[in-house]
């Protein structure tokens, strides 16, 4: 038993290295257009990892993903956010608790703790929300995330409101990206093969009978809420980090929709489902970004995309890797 | 009047219900009898289309209806009293009624049905615009027949009609069962209270973990020793 | 100053958005009581609505009530589209899939209407004998505003008559309680089903209509947040029921504007996150709503 037990990790640690000659090559090879496609690509693929494990394997419809994201975001922002520039942007500086008035954090630890607040923001939402049923539970989490976002807006000592925040600075690489993406890959798998996993299939497939076996939803389902929503929360620095610029209305419903399309389109409860929908929605709309910019269409891209979430759940809802007599046909 | 053959049920991969053969001749009273969870309700509910058969043939009228949906044979004069009534908690007592005749397009002869079960019932009404689920148990089997009369059955289905009735309601509900058939319809009974059932019927089918194990003329099976020990005794 | 002409004046205003929720919350709980079924289409419907609309009474100058009729048949065949396009489809399979088709259509339509019509929004030009001023001694309100009182208490009457009176009435409560045993009453489900879908998506284009109207503006993504507020509308009321349904608009119209009027300035652009808090409170506190009944919100 051991032996086959051993092999998984092993898989990881080639795959591991793999990815990291891939992106070593990416980098120095591809021009600086593809990678930042790349990279926004393991970004989202990180965000539909992370709400595959919330939505795909513990059964829980959350609509609030994005909210995760910008706590995410502007955390690290805030956190990591140059002093000589702070002034000038208004923002905040640092209270002594957190490192003080002369104190910048690292990348590193800025993204972390991005995705720490994400899941205590998680943890204290889901005590009420989780409890809730399906398409209550998906409307109560787009509440929350109304909630987050209206915050965003409102807290302009700290967040700079609707303006939002420019010059962030550019940490994010394809490097980190995709160290991040393979650890929330790997974490979601070692969390599903695990007893934990086990608990949650139960749970999604027939919550009463899982009680009986003497399972606590509520513990679980925590846990996979709090664990997505790190993820998410790191997702969102590596965004801030890359684009630059956050504002408030990014962080919308809309967003969370996109991150949706994608998990469902690649299929959700598998392991590669995530990042297949990820990468071929991402692609497709760099793909289309010409066309919508050049005969001033917009919404082009949207549209497609909630056509092809029509058209894959009139028929192929269990998604591209997804197989059939899923959860979801 | 209603035939089937071979009919096998499943729930899932389970079969509920195998390789059953039964039959109902008009103007008969057909009991189908057997402990819980033996399949008589899986039956009843093929018959009536809620379920789909794995293997089998359901014939009503020389006709195959298997692939007939529960409002187009409510139209062919099959009606099912579900275990447990199944009345409308939230509706009103005549919103009950009134539904049962709702594949009916003929008003008068409709009122005049709900006229003539007000008669038969006059406990029903007297409630007529009370919610169905504060009746009383009693008053709720009588208000599952009446909607169950309502639609002017040709075949009535009745799934364990005396569930959780006091034995002298049991006792009227019987008489009542009879009178019904005096009316030219046929009926189904399923009863897991096997005593009344075989006073009252001609036929008998005894179903165990989904097979048909006995079946015969009501006396005949009503007499023979390994019936009264096993579903009589005690 | 917080004098009573200003709580009037608040009051109406809110009774008047709370009127909107409500025929929209009417759409809505029928359909959900039936199906368990959040249609966040709904929401688009209230931008077509209002949209087309837009193009026949401002553009083309149709009168009035023709308009009405115009619109409520507009939106009952947009929704049968849906319903025989998609819904029917998905119908008896996971819950999930329905609220993910549904959003996918929302977000089909809102983009749609971005990219044909405009990404910016349209003034809505009301006609001018819809903002004809009254002015009392405490009230200041236009012609728009009773007439949207008005139609939604007319409407809300006509509904309540309907669903408990009329023969289809009384099919949509049983199948809203026990799908199977209406189905043995001879009930053709997909039908009724057709049929509530086609009521509520008229309404919501109704209120596009009112709410174009009401506030002047128009745009390709005016639908998504009130679709969702009525669905807390309908939440608070109770879920399924018609009476809830319409009480609970009114009191979150009034619990929006009041909320939003009576607290400091800064706090008016909380005014969405008051509304989401108040369903977060409902659903801890009170699932089951005003008016509603018992129903398993809770797992």
């Amino acid at each position: 038993m051991r032996k086959i037990n051993k092999f998984p990790e092993l898989w990881f640690l080639v795959g591991g290295l793999i990815l990291l000659v891939g992106v070593f090559l990416a980098d120095h090879l591809l021009n600086r257009y593809l990678v930042h496609i790349l990279i926004l690509m393991g970004i989202y693929s990180i965000t539909t990892v992370s709400l595959n494990l919330t939505n795909g394997y513990t059964g829980l419809f959350s609509l609030g993903h994005a909210a995760f994201m910008a706590i995410g975001a502007y955390t690290s922002t805030l956190l990591a956010f140059p002093i000589a520039l702070r002034e000038a942007y208004e923002l905040p500086l640092l209270p002594s608790f957190l490192g003080g008035p002369e104190y910048s954090w690292p990348f590193f630890p800025a993204l972390v703790a991005g995705g720490l607040l994400a899941s205590i923001a998680a943890l204290l939402i889901g005590a009420p929300v989780l409890r809730l049923r399906g398409h209550y539970l998906s409307v109560a989490s787009l509440g929350f995330m109304v909630i987050v976002t209206t915050f965003a807006k409102t807290l302009r000592g700290i967040t700079r409101g609707s303006m939002g925040i420019n010059a962030i600075p550019s940490y994010t690489n394809i490097y980190w990206t995709y160290l991040w993406l393979f650890i929330s890959v790997y974490v979601v798998w070692r969390i599903v093969n695990s007893r934990f996993g086990r608990a949650m299939l139960a749970i999604r497939e027939d919550e009463t009978a899982a009680q009986a076996l003497g399972i606590y939803p509520m513990k679980y389902k925590l846990l996979s809420f709090a664990v997505g929503a790190f993820f998410a929360g790191v997702a969102g620095g590596l965004y801030a980090h890359f684009t630059k610029a956050i504002r408030p209305f990014e962080f919308s419903f809309f967003l969370t929709f996109q991150i949706v399309t994608m998990l469902i389109i690649g299929g959700m409860g598998t392991t590669s489902g995530p990042i297949v929908g990820a990468a071929s929605l991402i692609a497709l709309r760099y793909a289309l970004k010409p066309v919508e910019e050049g005969l001033q269409i917009y919404g082009l891209i949207e549209l497609i995309y909630a056509t092809l979430l029509i058209v894959i759940m009139l028929w192929k809802p269990e998604g591209i890797m997804g197989k059939r007599h899923s959860r979801m046909s | 009047m209603l035939k089937i053959e071979n009919l096998t049920v499943k729930y899932g991969v389970i079969p509920a219900v195998h390789n059953a053969n039964l039959e109902v001749r008009e103007g008969q009273i057909v009991a189908l009898l057997g402990a819980n969870g033996a399949g008589k309700t899986t039956i009843l509910k093929t018959i009536m289309g809620i379920l789909k058969p794995a293997e089998g043939n359901i014939y009503y009228q020389g006709e195959s209806i298997n692939f007939f949906s529960p409002p187009q044979r409510v139209k062919m004069g099959i009606t099912l009293v579900p275990e447990g009534r199944g009345i409308f908690n939230r509706l009103s007592v005549e919103e009950n009624l009134f539904l049962g005749a709702y594949h009916r397009s003929d008003k008068e002869e409709v009122e005049k049905d709900l006229n003539r079960i007000y008669t038969l019932f006059p406990r029903l009404q007297e409630r007529k615009e009370q919610i169905a689920g504060t009746l009383s148990g009693g008053e709720q089997q009588m208000l599952a027949l009446g909607r169950g009369l309502m639609s002017r059955p040709l075949l009535i289905l009745l799934d364990e009609p005396s569930l959780g009735l006091a034995p002298l309601l049991v006792r009227e509900l019987y008489s009542f069962i009879a009178n019904i058939r005096k009316e030219g319809v046929t009926i189904l009974l399923v009863e897991q209270n096997a005593t009344m059932a075989l006073k009252v019927c001609d036929y008998v089918y005894l179903l165990e973990t989904g097979v048909v194990k006995v079946q015969g003329i009501a006396e005949e099976v009503w007499s023979r020793e390994d019936v009264k020990k096993v579903y009589l005794g005690g | 100053m917080f004098s009573l002409g200003y709580l009037l004046q608040q009051t109406m205003n809110g009774v008047v958005l709370g009127c909107i929720y409500a025929l929209l919350a009417l759409g809505m709980t029928v359909v959900y009581g039936i199906l368990r079924l959040i249609n966040f289409a709904h929401g688009a419907l209230i931008t077509l609505g209002a949209f087309f609309t837009y193009f026949i009474l401002v553009r083309l100058g149709i009168p009035l009530v023709a308009t009405i009729f115009l619109v409520l048949g507009f939106g009952g065949l947009m929704g049968l589209v849906l319903d025989i396009v998609a819904y029917r489809k998905l119908r008896g399979g996971p819950e999930v899939a329905l609220l993910i088709t549904s959003l996918g259509f929302y977000t089909f339509i809102e983009n749609f209407m971005k990219m044909v019509v405009s990404p910016q929004p349209y003034a809505f030009k009301t006609p001018s004998y819809l903002t004809t001023i009254f002015r009392t001694s405490f009230l200041t309100f236009r012609t728009i505003d009773l007439f949207i009182i008005g139609a939604s208490i007319a409407i809300m009457w006509c509904f309540h008559l309907f669903i408990k009176k009329t023969k289809m009435g009384i099919a949509m409560r049983a199948i809203a309680e026990n799908l199977e045993v209406a189905s043995i009453m001879g009930i053709e489900i997909n039908r009724v089903i057709s049929v509530a879908f086609v009521l509520g998506s008229a309404l919501a284009a109704f209120t596009g209509f009112m709410w174009g109207a009401k506030y002047g503006q128009i745009s390709y993504d005016m639908g998504f947040l009130t679709g969702v507020k009525a669905f807390v509308a309908v939440v608070v009321g109770g879920v399924g029921s018609v009476p809830g349904a319409m009480v609970g608009g009114v009191i979150l119209g009034l619990a929006e504007i009041l909320s939003t009027a009576f607290l400091p300035t800064y706090f008016s652009e909380y005014r969405d996150g008051i509304v989401f808090a108040i369903l977060i409170l409902v659903l801890l506190v009170r699932p089951s709503g005003i008016m509603g009944v018992k129903e398993e919100v809770r797992v």
